[in-house]
This record gives C-alpha cells, sequence and structure tokens, in this order.
C-alpha cells in the first residue's frame, strides 16, 4: 500500500460561514470510511482528514483553498466523494 | 446573612428558591492523580476505550430523541459523537496512559489541555471556541470513567435548581423541563444557546458565575435571583420569605403583562401611541406578535449579506421581504437599508483599513459608494412595496445634500423598473433616521423631504455626547437623559409634526421603563424596540396618564444636569410603580 501513488485535488470552502464544526463533523466522517491516508493542506500545514479537530485547527474560513491528498487502494474514490461535500457546501441548508 | 452571595449574568428573568444540583462533568479537580503500575496498563487502557464506547452511545440515542423544536441547538451533538469517534483525543490519552502510567481520568485531562494550547492559538474566535466542546465531550467520557450516571440529568428525582461549568446541547435536550426549577452555569454570555432556551422555558437563568463551583455544594439551599443576576447560598429565614414573596410578585406581574400585551398602548386619559418591535431575522416573527407588537419599526437587512461569500441577489431579497410583509400584515413594516461598517463588515469587500470606523464608510457612505450592491438591495425593496404595508428607511443621513442625492439614485431604479415594466409602489412612505447631531439640528429642513422620522437613539447618545459606550472607560458618560439629548429629542419630534409627518423612536432607551414617561411626553408617535421589552412598555404606557408625562417632560426640560433628570423620571415611576420597580433593569445609571 506505501508505494501507491499520493493523489491529490484542491477545493474551495464555499460554505458561509467556512468550515465550523458541522461540516467538520461531516468531512471526518466521510473520510473515516476509507482506509486510504487522507489529509489535508492549507498554508503549509498538512492534517489527518479523519480527525475533527485536525479539520478544525486548520481554521479554514470561507474562499479558502485547501488541498485533499489521499494515498492507498481507495484515494481516488476517497478524493471524489471528498470533493463533492466541498462542491455541495456539506449540504447545510442556505 | 446568606453564607454567600455570588454574582453572574442574568439571562432569564424570575425567581427560584430550591436545592442546588450539580451536573458534575469535567472537572478533575477532585480527581486523584494515579500511577498505574506497568501490568495494569492494559486494563487502564481497556476501561479508558469503554468509558469512550459508552459515551458515544449515550450521545448516539440522545440525538435519535431529539424534540424538533431543540433541532438547531441538537444539530452540534453530531460534531461531539465525531470528536469521540476522533483518533487524535482517544489516541493520545491512550499514550499518556502507557508512556506515563497515569490513570485514564489524568491522561484524558492531559489530551484536552493539549489540544486545547492548540486552539489557543488559533485567530478564528469561532473555531477558538469549539474548545468548550472538546471539553464538554471529555466530561461525558469523565462521568463514564467513575463508573456513575448518579451525577448525570438522568438522576434527577425530585425538582432542582441545576448548577453546571455549562450546559451542552446534548445536556438541554437530556433535559426534563419539569424537573428544573432554574440554573446557572459558570460559562456563557448574555447570548449564550443556555439563555436562550431559559427564555423560551420561562425558567430563570443566570451564566458567567465564575465561582459557582467553589462556593456551593450539591443539596444546598440556593435562591437564583434572575432579576439581579445573584445567587444566595443558604440563605437564613428572613432572605427566605423576603424572596418567596418576591417570586410571587413576579410571576404575577409577568402573568398580568402578557395578558394586556394585546391591549392598545393607551394612556389612561385616552393617548395612544404604536408600539412596534426591531428584528433581523424572519424567525423573530412569532416573538413580535406573541409580545403583543403591532407592527415592524425595524427591520435590520444586514444578516443576509454578513458571513457570505456571494451577495444576495434581488429575487433573493424579494422573496425575504415579501415573505415579511406578509406575515406582519396588516401590520407595517419598515425596512432600513443596509447598515454595515463600523462594527459590521460584509466579508465580500473585508474590512476597512480606517482609523475611525464609527465615523468611517459606513450605513448610506457605504451603499453611496457601493453603487450596484445599494441598486440590487433598492430593487428589491421598492418590488416588495407592492405590498402596501412596506416603508423603507434609510440609516445614518447627515444633510439635506446626502438625502437628496439618495432619493435621486432611489428615483434612477424606479425609472429602471418602469422601463422593465416591473411593479411597485410609488406612495410607499419613505423615512430616514435621524442618528447624527447634523440631522437632528436640520431636521426642520429634512422633514420636508421624507414621510417619516426615526430617532436612532444608540447612536445618537454616542455622537452627541462623544463616547463610544463599549468603551469601559468613558462608557459612564452613556447618558440618555443628558439634557443635551433630552433638547435635541424634543427638536425633532416637534419638527417632525410641525411638518405633519410622524416621529418614532428605536434604540434601547424606547424600551427603557424609565425614560419612556419623558418620550410620551413628546408625544412620539412610535416606540419601536426588542420584541421582549414590549409587554413591560405597554403595561408602563397603559397605567400613564399623559397629563402627568408632559409635566414631568416640563421638569426634565427645565433641569440642568443629568443626576436631576436621573431623580425626576425615577420618582416618577416609583410614584405610579411603587411595587414593581424591581423587575424592571434600565440604561440609567446604577447611582441615581
Amino acid at each position: 500500500m506505501e508505494s501507491l501513488d499520493v493523489v491529490t485535488r484542491r477545493v474551495c470552502v464555499a460554505n458561509e460561514l467556512g468550515l465550523h464544526a458541522r461540516p467538520a463533523a461531516r468531512l471526518a466522517r466521510e473520510a473515516q470510511r476509507f482506509t486510504s491516508k487522507i489529509t489535508l493542506c492549507s498554508q503549509e500545514q498538512e492534517v489527518d482528514a479523519k480527525s475533527i479537530l485536525d479539520i478544525l485547527t486548520l481554521a479554514l474560513g470561507p474562499g479558502c483553498n485547501v488541498e485533499i491528498r489521499a494515498q492507498g487502494e481507495d484515494a481516488q474514490v476517497a478524493l471524489e466523494q471528498l470533493e463533492q461535500l466541498f462542491l455541495n457546501r456539506f449540504e447545510e441548508v442556505q | 446573612m446568606a453564607e454567600t452571595i455570588l454574582q453572574g449574568i442574568p439571562v432569564s428573568t424570575g425567581i427560584s428558591v430550591g436545592r442546588a444540583f450539580f451536573l458534575n462533568r469535567g472537572h478533575i479537580h477532585n480527581m486523584p492523580r494515579q500511577t498505574i503500575p506497568v501490568e495494569e496498563l492494559d486494563k487502564e487502557v481497556s476501561r479508558l476505550e469503554q468509558a469512550f464506547q459508552r459515551a458515544l452511545e449515550e450521545l448516539e440515542r440522545i440525538q435519535t430523541r431529539v424534540p424538533s423544536e431543540l433541532m438547531e441547538h441538537a444539530r452540534i451533538i453530531d460534531s461531539h459523537i465525531m470528536m469521540l469517534q476522533d483518533p487524535k483525543l482517544l489516541e493520545s490519552t491512550k499514550d499518556y496512559i502507557r508512556r506515563m502510567q497515569l490513570n485514564a481520568e489524568w491522561a484524558l485531562e492531559k489530551s484536552v489541555e493539549d489540544i486545547e494550547s492548540v486552539f489557543r492559538t488559533l485567530e478564528d474566535a469561532y473555531i477558538r471556541e469549539r474548545i468548550q466542546d472538546v471539553r464538554v465531550v471529555a466530561g461525558r467520557v469523565q462521568q463514564h470513567l467513575w463508573g456513575g450516571t448518579n451525577s448525570g440529568i438522568k438522576s434527577i428525582h425530585s425538582r432542582v435548581i441545576l448548577l453546571a461549568h455549562d450546559l451542552s446541547p446534548a445536556d438541554i435536550v437530556e433535559l426534563e423541563v419539569g424537573k428544573i426549577m432554574a440554573f446557572a452555569t459558570v460559562t456563557g454570555g448574555k447570548t449564550s444557546h443556555s439563555g436562550i432556551l431559559a427564555r423560551a422555558l420561562q425558567i430563570p437563568a443566570i451564566v458567567g458565575v465564575a465561582e459557582l463551583e467553589d462556593f456551593i455544594q450539591d443539596g444546598q439551599l440556593i435562591i437564583i435571583d434572575g432579576l439581579q443576576g445573584r445567587i444566595y447560598v443558604e440563605p437564613d429565614e428572613e432572605e427566605l420569605s423576603e424572596f418567596t414573596d418576591l417570586k410571587y410578585q413576579f410571576e404575577d406581574y409577568q402573568a398580568r403583562i402578557i395578558r394586556s400585551s394585546h391591549l392598545p398602548a393607551e394612556t389612561i386619559d385616552g393617548y395612544q401611541v404604536k408600539v412596534f418591535a426591531n428584528i433581523e431575522l424572519l424567525e423573530e416573527i412569532s416573538s413580535v406578535l406573541g409580545n403583543g407588537g403591532e407592527g415592524i419599526g425595524l427591520y435590520r437587512t444586514e444578516y443576509s449579506y454578513l458571513n457570505r461569500i456571494n451577495m444576495p441577489d434581488e429575487e433573493q431579497l424579494l422573496d425575504e421581504y415579501r415573505d415579511l410583509a406578509s406575515m406582519i400584515h396588516p401590520g407595517k413594516m419598515v425596512i432600513r437599508t443596509l447598515d454595515v461598517g463600523a462594527d459590521k463588515f460584509i466579508s465580500h469587500f473585508g474590512p476597512l483599513d480606517e482609523a475611525n470606523p464609527a465615523l468611517g464608510l459606513r450605513a448610506i457612505r457605504f451603499c453611496l459608494h457601493h453603487q450596484d450592491l445599494f441598486r440590487v438591495q433598492l430593487r428589491a425593496i421598492l418590488r416588495a412595496s407592492v405590498h402596501e404595508n412596506i416603508s423603507l428607511m434609510f440609516p445614518m443621513i447627515s444633510g439635506l445634500g446626502e438625502l437628496l442625492r439618495v432619493k435621486a439614485f432611489m428615483g434612477s431604479v424606479q425609472a429602471e423598473l418602469k422601463k422593465q415594466g416591473l411593479k411597485y409602489n410609488p406612495k410607499m412612505p419613505v423615512g430616514i433616521m435621524i442618528e447624527l447631531p447634523s440631522a437632528m439640528l436640520t431636521a426642520d429642513i429634512l422633514a420636508g423631504e421624507v414621510d417619516f422620522f426615526s430617532i436612532g437613539t444608540n447612536d445618537l447618545i454616542q455622537y452627541s455626547l462623544g463616547i463610544d459606550r463599549t468603551n469601559s472607560h468613558v462608557s459612564y458618560l452613556y447618558q440618555p437623559l443628558h439634557p443635551a439629548l433630552v433638547r435635541m429629542i424634543k427638536y425633532v419630534v416637534d419638527a417632525g409634526h410641525r411638518a405633519g409627518i410622524e416621529v418614532s423612536l428605536c434604540g434601547e432607551m424606547a424600551a427603557d421603563p424609565y425614560c419612556i414617561p419623558v418620550l410620551m411626553g413628546m408625544q412620539v408617535d412610535c416606540l419601536s424596540m426588542n420584541p421582549q421589552a414590549i409587554p413591560v412598555t405597554k403595561h408602563i404606557i397603559r397605567q400613564a396618564s399623559m397629563e402627568d408625562c408632559k409635566d414631568l417632560l416640563k421638569q426634565v426640560l427645565a433641569s440642568r444636569t443629568v443626576s436631576r433628570n436621573n431623580k425626576l423620571v425615577k420618582d416618577s415611576i416609583f410614584r405610579q410603580h411603587p411595587h414593581e420597580l424591581m423587575f424592571y433593569s434600565s440604561l440609567l445609571d446604577e447611582g441615581y
């Protein structure tokens, strides 16, 4: 598994209040469904996407860009699913 | 005298006398630190894992039975569940157990402290405060580590006064309302969730009582004075009977004023004044109607613009304004155009680099500067105005030149709509806020150009007295009854009436029990305030006589000092309402 490539995707936080507690919970829950190692990278900080606490410490405000990195057998699917979450603004009611 | 008297911030009024019950959570100060022998480390780790597992099951159970009216508060439970499942929290706690041979309770506290130190460095205040959620979650685990739920909410068997470090949304969902007479917490401020809940449940509540956990023991008799924000620990006989009396009086008073809040605000000698509400959100309408509000005197339109990337479009705004107008119908509603700048920024534009934001590009100045933004809002308001209960109001007008410029701009927007065949009400009343001394002194000139005035006392006081009330060094100078203010308000009301237009007053002064009779004496046409203040205001007006109010105003106008004015109005209210005085809270200085 270690030999698998890291795949990445850039996404933008479109939620009105940024990645606050609820969307962070959503993101961590989704990430935990995959076996791949998944991280979020923003401003030279890289954190575990399966940890809500880690995600919160990135303090991603509305409009922030962030890179999702995944490595593992289901990395590609994981990227797509997580990207969808960002695009759907974590299904928050506007 | 009571053993101890503690002071906090009252967030829900009322009095309650009962036994203290501590929701014992998340506080390790009475938990011994133990060194675990190496051979028992595995056992300690599995004890920790079990506690996490039980806490998780508990939260998942709670989540399935959230009553719908608490849904908003309860969504955060989902984040709490994720925190319990967070690899960081559990793994680093296990690590502390194994590495330092700590007992699970201490290990958990250590890892929470580590997380706390990371969060403390974050700039975003909202996210920084999520550390409170981590504490709440860890507290739930701690409770299972101690091996019992004997301090949990479910173990409450008789009616008690609930005391807690903090009340989380999950706690709130678990509360059996009938068993809680009142509550007090260490954390929290005027706007915390727990206060909103307490007001909805109509039980007294005090938050921000720093020493709560140090001075009160489980089972002690305490009095919660939600009027003054005080807690009396082990009160004596005298205090007990005093507060029991006060409690009955207050409940009786509350029931009376709410009952009569749907009657018109008419003085005993037949003078009527309109009592309207200031609101920011659609959801507040039910509170307006429930409290006897007759219309919306100030609809703040900023909410749709703040904290979002894309500005709302015309159709969204149109829907918003139309919905509101039909909900408040047949009552009137006044829409104030965007009032941003100073302390409220639109993230789209970011905070401006200004040395004095309060004197900077804000309110109408901001709109005239960003005309595209302004045009969209004006188009939406104009199109909504086919609902004939809508009026429009411009904030921060400084003089005639500026007003004419705004009106010309509105004229061009109207022409644009007409050309496109879109309907609007050409007779929609248009008014301005009087909140700058320059507008106040030219009120007679401005009156010829508008259909109504609304005096915004909060800003008028600050700009006239030259003080920032949030600055604690000078806030003592925030004096609504400064002779200058009394004269100004009188001048504006008279100028408006001479020109045949209505003058209303929105601002906290409108709902101040001590100021109301003076404002009545000036014959203000409408008072607009936060919905919760309406019943008391109407009650005071219905007990007053216009003759007395005019007489009081005469004395106030003849006085030379603030302290004399404060004394005059206090004496007057005391004569009218000797037994209800303690239920009134006022902006006026304590010392009078």
